[in-house]
């Protein structure tokens, strides 16, 4: 026989010499014996010296072996103690009621040894079966327990990384969102840029727990870094694109929707790559826009192949862009009926007070029923009044005591640069190094964009701005001006910013200049300022920031300064 | 009943695992069977006898008392639905035949203590 | 087996076929499906398909990865109007061949 492992086995017997014989058969197996002559003793052996296994006799006087088992099976709790019950008993009820008893095995009289030894083997294997399964289930809950702290760290971090953005503090974003979305990839982002725009991304990660949320640090820090530079989307979504693709495996990817919100052009900016379709809500009219999925998630395609064009649609005051995550359409009752599409159409369609909506799809969620799930994100995002937003002030980090006061730049952007490169943000950097300038950051900017993108679109490429006069024209005109500047072969814009000191303050003389056909100024002077139009709202705005607006060489060459007084 | 009254093969066995305490084991065999028949004449009940029949007889057939376990088992199996008389008729029996074992086992001590 | 693979005679096609969820838990069985072969045009069978998730749409990423990327020949076919509707939404039609 092979050798066995020493064990401590208790015998539990009333018969003196039954005892005496199975203890040197097992101590001649070469294991340690404990005994007892009734289910008193039993009970009492096991607590005090712990058994490995036990031999019970089931007749026994004061406490029989049945009730001693059930004792037994009690004190070892999830440990598992095999009990062989010692038996003549030929019945099969009687049988029935060892197993009953918590019994694992069961030895017959005469006692033969080999078999004897084959069950003790057999149950020894059990036992040792069940101590790995203990062990291992409280191996994998310490492991889970750290888990939740990495968790818990990740997330902590990641606040950190998220609280520049002004997603609790604007006053038009209302959103739904668990606490623990990150972890399963779901992420929310809001900025306001410079000019007062506002960036709103809604992300899905692939992936669940750590990995997912992972992804979504680097993304956030550029997002968040870009907008508050000046950048605009595409630049935005491909800088996004480049890093995801170059930190992430092949198969994860980060479907995203990012808007630029504008209350002073009235206008959204959508880009939407795999995520269900976002809804802009005309409150005017009622209509419903579908902001479908156009491009590929990020992360997947190379920067090459990166597509960023983004669609531009125009909004009224009180219009609002709804975003969901495929959480709300996903979620499933308890007959696993989906919500889905059919759900979200439902509560459109019944919808009557715009201000309510949000409230009823998250109420239908819940009627609905099913588990609340932590990757249900919703965000709606109203156009307000400018003059409603205010964006936070711009925070230095510089210590503020020299700047340049007497300088001049100018710059020369040319058909290849004008397709690719946007100069604003560094044209901004610049100019916020003049400490006097800082408090008009956003309205600098603004004058910049408008003065830029008016040179660029209405000079270099010709566009005709009347084209947005309604919905149907915004989208031709944005179409038509990637088109141009794909074709562009010829043309430049020219920027020339000088700073000059005046008494205790300075002055900012913004010159921009473009090699299109002009335009008539007089005529553009004369027309109102007409709040609801569309188009040619620029002009206006840049005479409104800005001092000394003018025009020359024929609407070629835009000219405005800005000035400060001496700081405090 | 062809059943021997001791089973030279199980004595073989026992003497085999018991080395040195062999006629220990003998010995406290012999006082339970002595306490086993006095539970069995005291016996008030049916279940009483059955619970001294059933261990008497557990006990008899590792000691190889193959003969004295089958009339245990008997009386075991048949003490309810038995006569008083019928019973007795076992019990005389079995004390008969622990009568017939009981030098045998006493000789098994001897020649274990002379062989050594 | 819910993930059936079968190169052509000539080497030049290999299908491969889901059957059931196309999730996580296929990740193996699919990668093995085409590891350690020479990889000229792919087919990716959906017929038996019945739900498609965002971790089959990495598996269907890393096949193009390994078969080429940009240069790789992916068609996925059979698939269902659900199926296809994911594939929509994602517009991984700009990077493979659906039908």
């Amino acid at each position: 026989m092979q050798p066995q492992v020493q064990l401590t086995i208790l015998i539990a017997e009333d018969s003196a010499a039954d005892r005496l014989l199975l203890s040197s058969i097992l101590r001649r197996q070469g294991h340690v014996v404990l005994t007892a002559a009734n289910g008193v003793e039993a009970v009492d052996a096991f607590r005090r010296q712990t058994p490995h296994l036990v031999l019970m006799d089931a007749m026994m006087p004061v406490m029989d072996g049945f009730e001693a088992a059930r004792q037994i099976k009690a004190l070892a709790g999830e440990t598992l103690v095999p009990i062989i019950f010692l038996t003549s008993l030929s019945e099969n009820e009687a049988l029935a009621s060892c197993l009953e008893a918590g019994g694992d095995d069961f030895l017959a009289k005469p006692y033969n040894q080999v078999i004897l030894a084959a069950k003790i083997k057999a149950m020894e294997r059990l036992r040792r079966l069940q101590a790995t399964v203990l062990e291992q289930r409280d191996q994998i809950a310490r492991h889970h327990d750290y888990l939740l702290n990495e968790q818990r760290v990740a997330k902590a971090v990641f606040d950190k990384v998220a609280h520049s953005g002004c997603l609790n503090v604007a006053p038009n974003i209302r959103y739904l969102q668990s606490p623990y979305a990150l972890f399963n990839g779901d992420l929310l982002l809001a900025a306001f840029t410079p000019s007062g725009d506002m960036h709103v991304l809604l992300g899905d990660f692939t992936g669940h727990g750590l990995p997912a949320a992972v992804g979504a640090m680097p993304l956030a820090e550029v997002f968040y870094g870009m907008t508050a530079k000046g950048y605009g989307l595409a630049e935005t979504l491909r800088e996004m694109n480049a890093k995801l693709k170059r930190i992430l495996p092949v198969d994860m990817f980060c479907c995203a929707t990012l808007l630029c919100l504008s209350f002073q052009r009235r206008s959204v900016e959508v880009w939407n790559g795999g995520m269900p379709d976002g809804y802009l809500h005309r409150i005017a009219s009622g209509e419903r826009t579908q902001l479908a999925a156009r491009h590929l998630p990020l992360g997947v395609l190379s920067p090459e192949a990166f597509d960023d064009r983004t669609e531009v649609l125009p909004m009224a005051l009180g219009d609002r862009v709804f975003l969901l995550s495929d959480g709300v359409i996903d979620t499933r009752d308890a007959n696993d009926r989906l919500f889905g599409e059919q759900g979200l159409q439902r509560v459109f369609e019944s919808n009557r007070q715009p201000d309510a909506l949000f409230e009823e799809v998250q109420q239908a969620l819940r009627d609905f029923g099913g588990q609340a799930r932590d990757d249900v994100s919703m965000v709606e995002i109203s156009l307000l009044q400018p003059a409603q937003i205010t964006p936070p002030a711009l925070v230095y980090s510089d210590s503020g005591q020299s700047c340049p006061l007497d300088w001049s730049v100018s710059f020369e952007l040319r058909a290849a640069t004008l397709k690719r490169f946007n100069p604003l943000p560094y044209l901004l950097q610049l100019l916020q190094e003049v400490h006097g300038l800082r408090a008009q950051s956003g309205a600098l900017y603004s004058v910049l964009a408008e003065l830029y993108s008016n040179a660029l679109e209405h000079g270099v490429l010709g566009l005709d701005s009347s084209l947005k006069r309604d919905a149907g024209g915004f989208a031709r005109y944005y179409q038509q001006r990637n088109a141009c500047l794909d074709a562009l072969q010829d043309g430049y814009v020219r920027v020339h910013l000088q700073v000059t000191p005046t008494g205790e303050g300075g002055c900012l003389t913004i010159r921009v200049e473009d090699s299109g056909k002009g335009f008539d100024v007089a005529r553009v002077m004369q027309r109102p300022v007409d709040d609801i139009r569309l188009s040619g709202r620029g002009v206006s705005l840049i005479r409104q920031l800005g001092r000394n607006a003018r025009w020359s060489d024929d609407g070629r060459s835009a000219c405005v300064e800005f000035f400060w007084e001496a700081l405090a | 009943m062809a059943d021997t009254h001791l089973d030279r093969d199980v004595l073989n066995a026992l003497q085999e695992i018991m080395e040195g305490e062999y006629p220990t084991l003998l010995d406290t065999f012999l006082e339970d069977c002595e306490t086993r028949l006095q539970q069995l004449h005291k016996a008030q009940s049916a279940a009483q006898l059955i619970e001294a029949a059933h261990s008497f007889k557990g006990s008899s057939s590792n000691m190889g008392a193959l003969r004295l376990a089958a009339l245990c088992c008997r009386l075991e199996k048949s003490a309810t639905h038995s006569s008083k008389d019928d019973i007795q008729q076992l019990i005389t029996e079995i004390v008969s035949e622990f009568a017939i074992a009981r030098p045998l086992y006493e000789e098994e001590r001897q020649r274990f203590l002379m062989d050594r | 087996m819910s993930v059936i693979s079968e190169m052509s005679q000539d080497g030049q096609k290999l299908t491969i076929s889901i059957k059931g969820r196309f999730d996580f838990a296929k990740h193996q069985q699919f990668r093995d499906a085409y590891e350690n072969k020479e990889l000229a045009a792919v087919v990716v069978d959906l017929k038996d398909a019945t739900y498609l998730d965002s971790s089959a749409l990495g598996m269907l990423l890393l096949l193009r990865d390994h078969a080429g990327g940009d240069d790789s020949d992916i068609r996925v076919v059979n698939s269902s109007s659900d199926v296809r509707k994911i594939l929509a939404i994602s517009n991984f039609d700009k990077l493979f061949d659906i039908s």
